[in-house]
């Protein structure tokens, strides 16, 4: 280990921005005189929302300054802003809780009510079984019915109820192949097109892997995962996806042909985006729990945007996890708390992060001559016990130099949690980046796990105690119910299915680990094309963008219902 | 093979202090007096002079099972009255309060006997039978692991550890359950749960900063020592995880 220079403070401008008139180096300040929590816009438009709501339903609602603490509200230090990271936009904390949030709700939305479903079954039985000719005119039309029915209309059946095209209109069908004659007779408008999407070395690679298979990207009507759950996803598709080839290729309803169909629909050619979860944890596919961090590295978009900075990709990944698994899975789906917001928050606000994650980039190149901003299989470190050490220690010292010398960086991550997350997320990023290899991530991750809490005599809360002290000893190890590798490990691994602030950085180390070797993909090519559509609700290349957007208000969302209630 | 407790590693001040506070052999200094009912009133469990609610009769009145764990070890003196379990915790400040979450911990742990520590970042808590925690919580008002106005005791609401001081020095506390009065002198106003005393319990005044930073037991490259100057210290945890690695991967030596 050895300090760098680095003068460059990426938080610097946001501390300056929070704290307006005070020395962000100063480790003295004034409190108690900030007028409680109506020294925040928000609080107070929450306070006014709630005594409009109170008048009309005759119930009593927020009231802060006399539930809080029995008379003594939030707000006795500054309640301060936040800049989302690398997008110059501030907002309040409350803005990123995923209740005010639409673009927060949005990216689930789109991840929950989506499937992959491959077409070489279905086309096989057409063609083998009941002597069917499929052409690009067939697969086609099929499209265009298809693109009717998923929605939610009738195809086959007389006096059928169907649903109103406003409230489903984030809902379509494409398809994608590697066989690029296929791809230029599928009409534009149902096709995602990888040579336009991608750059053409992931491109290529991406088309191999497809090669000359058809696949259909599917996303059900936000409204209905909302209204059922992640399970409903594949039955809606498959349902409408059986319809549809009785429609187009005029099969009999009721001819044994379409068990086929409906069985390659539902089981055999379906790609679930998350897998089912055990009894204890209860919950269907297609719920954040079972999502596979090589699977979610592959959701998130960035590194097809940003091929050369996988720093930057990573860190996406990191703003869109730790929203997703801590925010929703464990804050919501399975705690029912608040407050996780404040932990996930942490990782993708105010450049804190991405300066300790720069700071290892600047040290890979300096110590060890990897160019981040170039990355090459053939670049990357091996990853031995000692580099990966030496990497952890100096990412990890100086982030926590960093918070001692700008006190008010720390009053930023006033939470250990907070500290730990992102010290540790630096550290995994900067080994699994410059190696190649998530699971020398995952063990640089609890390097500066047991050096943070040596060097301030706490981590995070009593959670760490479990995972992040006998971490070491998992990181490496493929032993069934002990290790694995770090792609096929998710939120519901042995010793991560509990903690909040990990696994949202955990799926950012797996996916940097191809990112800093410049992988067109982490773990699933299928998913890494299906998320690519621009035509999603959400914009998957730019997450924590997004979320800005949706705490400024400015994101709009799908699962409309306007159309069909009063006008308030 | 007798066994010698080795406290920690490393070569700093840092490390000697928390090896000091750890080893039960070595004698922490009496830097104030507190009275008895002082730390009753700030635990604010019970009223002073009140008795001490019990969860169970007396273990002198009581059928006792056959049981050879009972026989070998010694019930502390709460246990044997019968006493409910109460806590104190403590918020330690990040600018060189004398004690930490985890040190703490691994201090009453060498030191006490029946308690239940928990750690976290911002707070510490020690639970156990309420006559020893009474007793327990005196010695660590009294003596060089506590600072009035770095070290506060809190049941909730601790938010603070991490913050920037207040300009009196004081660390910030959103219910002020302490303040620092004319003669500069600490004084709890609110128990640790923030219910309001009937009288003030004073624990002296803030100690300057060439105590704090000679008693500290967080390494802190502004306000004191720079954990990377303490090498032992880091080389000494990367073996730690470098042995957890390799034997939890489980492999086959050559």
């Amino acid at each position: 280990m050895a300090k760098i220079e680095r003068s460059q403070k990426l938080f610097l401008d946001a501390l300056k921005e929070k704290f307006q008139g005070q020395d962000p180096e100063s480790v003295k300040t004034t409190f108690y005189n900030f007028n409680g929590v109506r020294q925040s816009p928000r609080k107070r438009e929450f306070m006014a929302a709630a005594k409009g709501i109170e008048m009309e339903r005759g119930i009593s609602m927020y009231d802060p300054e006399h539930c809080h603490l029995g008379g003594m509200p939030m707000g006795q230090r500054q309640l301060m802003t936040y800049e989302v990271s690398n997008t110059g936009v501030f907002v309040e904390g409350d803005d990123l809780h995923f209740v005010n949030n639409a673009a927060m709700q949005q990216m689930w939305d789109d991840i929950r009510r989506t499937v992959v479903v491959g077409m070489d079954l279905a086309h096989a039985t057409l063609q083998k079984r009941l002597g069917k000719e499929v052409t690009p005119e067939t697969i086609n039309e099929y499209l265009h019915i298809l693109n009717h029915a998923m929605p939610g209309a009738a195809v086959v059946q007389e006096h059928m109820v169907e649903t109103h095209p406003g409230l489903v209109d984030d809902c379509y069908v494409k398809v994608f192949t590697g066989d690029d004659a296929m791809a230029d007779d599928i009409e534009p408008q149902f096709l995602i097109n990888i040579d336009k999407l991608f750059t053409s070395e992931q491109a290529e690679v991406l088309k191999a892997q497809v090669g000359k298979s058809m696949y259909q990207a599917i996303h059900i009507p936000t409204i209905v995962s909302r209204t059922c759950d992640g399970g409903t996803t594949s039955r809606w598709s498959a349902m409408q996806i059986g319809m549809s080839f009785i429609a187009a290729y005029r099969m009999c309803a009721g001819e044994a042909a379409v068990a086929d169909l409906s069985f390659a629909a539902k089981h055999a050619g379906v790609s679930q985006m998350a897998s089912i979860l055990p009894a204890r944890r209860a919950r269907g596919p297609n719920e954040p729990g079972g999502i596979k961090f090589g699977v979610f590295s592959d959701i998130i978009q960035a590194n097809r945007k940003y091929p050369n900075d996988p720093a930057r990709a990573s860190l996406e990944v990191v703003g869109a996890g730790t929203m997703l698994f801590d925010q929703i899975w464990l804050g919501s789906y399975m705690s029912g708390g608040v407050g996780f917001t404040q932990y996930a928050t942490a990782a993708y606000t105010d450049n804190i992060l991405d300066e300790y994650t720069y700071y290892g980039m600047d040290y890979l190149k300096d110590k060890y001559g990897f160019d981040y901003s170039n990355p090459d299989p053939a670049a990357t470190i091996t990853p031995t016990q000692e580099i990966v050490n030496d990497l952890a220690t100096e990412v990890n010292l100086n982030a926590m130099e960093q918070y001692e010398q700008y006190p008010t960086m720390m009053e930023d991550h006033f939470g250990g949690s907070q500290r730990a997350g992102v010290m540790a997320a630096a550290c995994g990023l900067t080994c699994s980046i410059g190696t190649g290899n998530s699971n020398a991530g995952l063990n640089g991750w609890y390097l500066s796990m047991l050096m943070h809490k040596e060097g301030w005599s706490r981590l995070g809360f009593f959670g760490y105690d479990l995972q992040d002290q006998c971490g070491s000893a998992n990181s490496l190890s493929m032993e069934p119910d002990r290790g694995l590798m770090g792609e096929l490990r998710g939120p519901n691994y042995p010793n991560y299915a509990m903690n909040v602030g990990h696994q949202g950085e955990y799926a950012a180390i797996v996916g940097g680990a191809h990112y800093g070797r410049g992988d067109a993909f982490c773990f699933d090519p299928l998913v890494k094309i299906c998320f690519a559509d621009p035509s999603l609700t959400f914009d998957f290349s730019e997450p924590r963008r997004e979320f800005a957007k949706g705490a400024i208000r400015e994101f709009k969302p799908a699962g409309e219902r306007s159309l069909i209630i009063p006008a308030r | 093979m007798a066994y010698t407790p080795q406290y920690g590693p490393g070569t700093s001040v840092v490390a000697e202090n928390r090896r000091r506070q750890m080893n039960p052999n070595v004698e922490l200094d009496k830097v104030r007096d507190v009275t008895d009912e002082d730390v009753v009133l700030v635990l604010g469990h019970r009223a002073p002079g009140s008795a001490y609610p019990t969860a169970h009769p007396p273990l002198a009145e009581q059928q006792e099972p056959d049981c050879p764990i009972r026989k070998i070890v010694e019930p502390t003196d709460g246990a044997k009255a019968g006493d409910r379990v109460r806590y104190i915790q403590f918020v330690d400040s990040m600018y060189n309060g004398p004690s930490q979450p985890y040190q703490r911990t691994y201090a009453e742990c060498y030191r006490f006997r029946g308690i239940d520590p928990g750690t976290l970042s911002g707070r510490q808590i020690v639970e156990c039978r309420e006559r020893d925690l009474e007793s327990y919580s005196k010695w660590l008002i009294e003596t060089e692991m506590f600072e009035p106005a770095l070290t506060s005791i809190r049941g909730a609401t601790v938010h603070g550890h991490s913050l920037r001081l207040a300009e009196d020095g004081l660390m910030f506390d959103m219910l002020q359950r302490c303040i620092i009065g004319d003669e500069g002198v600490v004084t709890y106003v609110k128990d640790q749960i923030g219910e309001p005393l009937d009288r003030a319990v004073a624990v002296g005044k803030p100690l300057d900063d060439a105590w704090v930073k000679a008693h500290s037991t967080i390494f802190h490259s502004l306000v004191g020592l720079a954990y990377r100057d303490d090498v032992e210290y880091i080389e000494y945890i990367q073996r730690i995880h470098s042995l957890r690695t390799k034997y939890g991967f489980m492999p086959v030596e050559e």
